[in-house]
């Protein structure tokens, strides 16, 4: 049986505008769900890692540093935010600095060993971050929650971030707190002077931009 | 006669009395104060136990300290209660001036107690004897009578709250960047040197970004005639931006006796992050004099640039200058190059060498000093 030339002509009209409104709808839905499909992996190697922490002596601080953090991401990125996927951050207790040899000792002993003598990295993961920013000239900023683990324990963990583009790649700098207890660490006592539990911890690191992935089983391993 | 008063004048400049006290390049690691690790918030003194294991881990040998608990210690300290040390600092100078040579050895042994007293009372003591005496190379502010041996510190403390304090006795005036060598012209020419302590009253108030030390002072009793000093001032400093590595003060003061009166307002800083760091000085100070129409000024500047090249080895290069208007005109600048080696919490050696030129008289002098300072550690 043939069809009427009008009523293929008709139907094929009708075909096209469903398949037109069906891929506006599909665009929108896709500008709807953020940053484009085309996600780069950032690496991060040498980053600085510090933390704060006060003391029960007025004018005391205890202040550390480290330059060995090393991170990975999946980034994907659009004008107004950017998705972060699979966060992962390494730093050994070992490069961690608070000037004083002796207490840089004391620290890895008394913070950092676990029960049979490891010195475990500390690690950090996390799942996805949205970072959105107000305007063109703003820093994406966002947090990310997830899990640090510090002589082996671990705990739910959150970290605010600033992430500023800088060429093909971002400056980022974060901020968070744990507390000690929280890690059934004791707060570690030299001649009367304590620290406190809250310690304040400090990220700032550049990255660069590596290949292009989709895939977020592409991301490379933290640098050990 | 000229040439030996002017190779004394060096001598007295290049003579740097330190008091081994407190140290405040430890504000590289953190340290804002000297309350961390002195009994006396002011800083000198013996150190307090956490004090005396910064010192042994800063030191060479980076060991740990540990206190003796036998019982002669347990003895001499009245269970704990009384801190006490006995410091021997040998300094050995050479200096040139005015092809003039002269070499000077002056010895002193110091002995400093601090003792706990019940319901936040404590008594601070500090006595020096020493062989020869320095006196201050100024005519307009003559040095307070030696003796040896002298009580430097005679004080009385009540703890209100750990932050706050007040103090009453005989002992040095509050001082900006509060370094240990009493030869420099902002402490020698400011009444801050090695015989001057002044019988005063101060309330020292810290908190973790501020400290403020109010004082009223009046003579120690060994002026000179007509030199007995009365007034008050204030030290007040401020960790501006809460790093810990960052503290900008101001000490004012205003003092009067029968021979003049003076009126020193004075900003300092120290600065330290990491291995290095900065501390600097400068003062003013307006002053009248019996017989001599009209204030003149006094400026002394201090700047020290220093780099902790290993944590028991600290290199300073220090500047000085001080200008005083006329009747009494003086420019003088110079600078040293400075090493302390802690060997351990025991034993210090110090070298430095400098130069320094008077532009009044248009005469350079050079001096090279190492400086062994063994304290008693237990």
């Amino acid at each position: 049986m043939r069809a009427e030339p009008l009523a293929v002509m008709k139907h094929t009209l009708r075909f096209l505008a469903l398949a037109v409104v069906f891929l506006l709808l599909a665009w929108r839905g896709a500008a709807a769900q953020g940053p484009a499909a085309d996600a780069s992996a950032l690496t991060v190697s040498g980053g600085l890692a510090s933390f704060e922490v006060s003391t029960n002596v007025l004018g005391t601080t205890v202040r550390g540093k480290s330059s060995a953090l090393t991170a990975t991401t999946l980034v994907r990125g659009s004008a107004a935010e950017l998705l972060l996927e699979r966060l992962e951050a390494t730093l050994p207790v070992a490069s961690l600095k608070t000037g004083i040899k002796l207490r840089d000792q004391h620290m890895v002993k008394y913070i950092f060993q676990t029960a049979d003598g490891q010195q475990p990295d500390l690690h950090f993961t996390a799942g996805d971050a949205r970072c959105v920013r107000v305007d063109s000239v703003s820093p994406y900023s966002c947090s990310a929650a997830g899990t640090l683990t510090i002589r082996g324990t671990p705990r739910p963990f959150s970290i605010t971030l600033e992430v500023i583009p800088e060429g093909s790649g971002y400056q980022v700098k974060g901020d968070g707190k744990i507390t000690l207890t929280s890690y059934g660490i004791e707060r570690p006592s030299q001649f009367g002077v304590r620290t406190g539990d809250e310690v304040r911890l400090h990220i700032e690191f550049s990255a660069r931009t590596g290949s292009k992935t989709s895939n977020p089983q592409d991301l490379p391993n933290p640098v050990q | 006669m000229t040439r030996l008063a002017l190779l004394l004048g060096a001598i007295c400049v290049f003579l740097h009395t330190s008091r081994v006290a407190a140290l405040p390049t430890m504000i590289r690691l953190g340290y804002i104060d000297c309350a961390s690790c002195h009994y006396s918030p002011q800083g000198g003194g013996p150190l307090n136990p956490y004090g005396r294991a910064i010192d042994e881990a800063q030191s060479l040998r980076a060991g740990e300290y540990k206190p003796r608990e036998n019982g002669f210690v347990r003895a001499i300290s009245w269970n704990g209660r009384i801190a006490q040390d006995v410091r021997v600092v040998l300094p050995m100078q050479r200096a040139w001036a005015a092809h003039e040579t002269t070499a000077s050895f002056r010895p002193r042994l110091l002995y400093r107690n601090v003792t706990e007293l019940p319901h936040g009372f404590g008594a601070y003591f500090t006595i020096t004897g020493e062989t020869d005496a320095v006196p201050r190379s100024t005519v307009y502010d003559p040095t307070p009578r030696t003796s040896s041996p002298i009580v430097n510190v005679a004080l009385l403390r009540y703890r209100v709250t750990p932050a706050l304090e007040l103090f009453g006795g005989r002992d040095q005036l509050p001082s900006g960047v509060n370094v240990p060598d009493l030869g420099t012209f902002i402490r020698q020419r400011n009444r801050l040197g090695a015989y001057d302590s002044p019988a005063q009253l101060k309330l020292h108030w810290a908190g973790r970004r501020h400290r403020l030390v109010p004082f009223a002072y009046t003579g120690g009793g060994n002026e000179a005639d007509g030199e007995r000093e009365s007034g008050g001032g204030a030290l007040a400093e401020i960790d501006p931006i809460g790093s810990h590595h960052l503290v900008v003060g101001v000490n004012v003061l205003r003092g009067r006796a029968d021979n003049g009166a003076r009126r020193m307002l004075g900003a300092h800083a120290r600065f330290g992050i990491g291995p290095w760091g900065i501390l600097a000085e400068h003062d003013v100070t307006s002053r009248t004099r019996g017989g001599v129409d009209g204030p003149f000024r006094q400026h002394a500047t201090y700047g020290q640039a220093f780099w902790a090249a290993r944590e028991w080895l600290v290199a300073s290069l220090i500047g000085e200058r001080l200008s005083v208007q006329q009747p009494f005109a003086e420019r003088i600048q110079g600078g040293r190059l400075e090493l302390a080696a802690r060997f351990t919490s025991i034993a210090t050696v110090s070298a430095s060498g400098g130069v320094q030129r008077n532009a009044t008289t248009g005469r350079t002098s050079r001096s090279l000093q190492i400086q062994v300072a063994l304290k008693t550690v237990y």
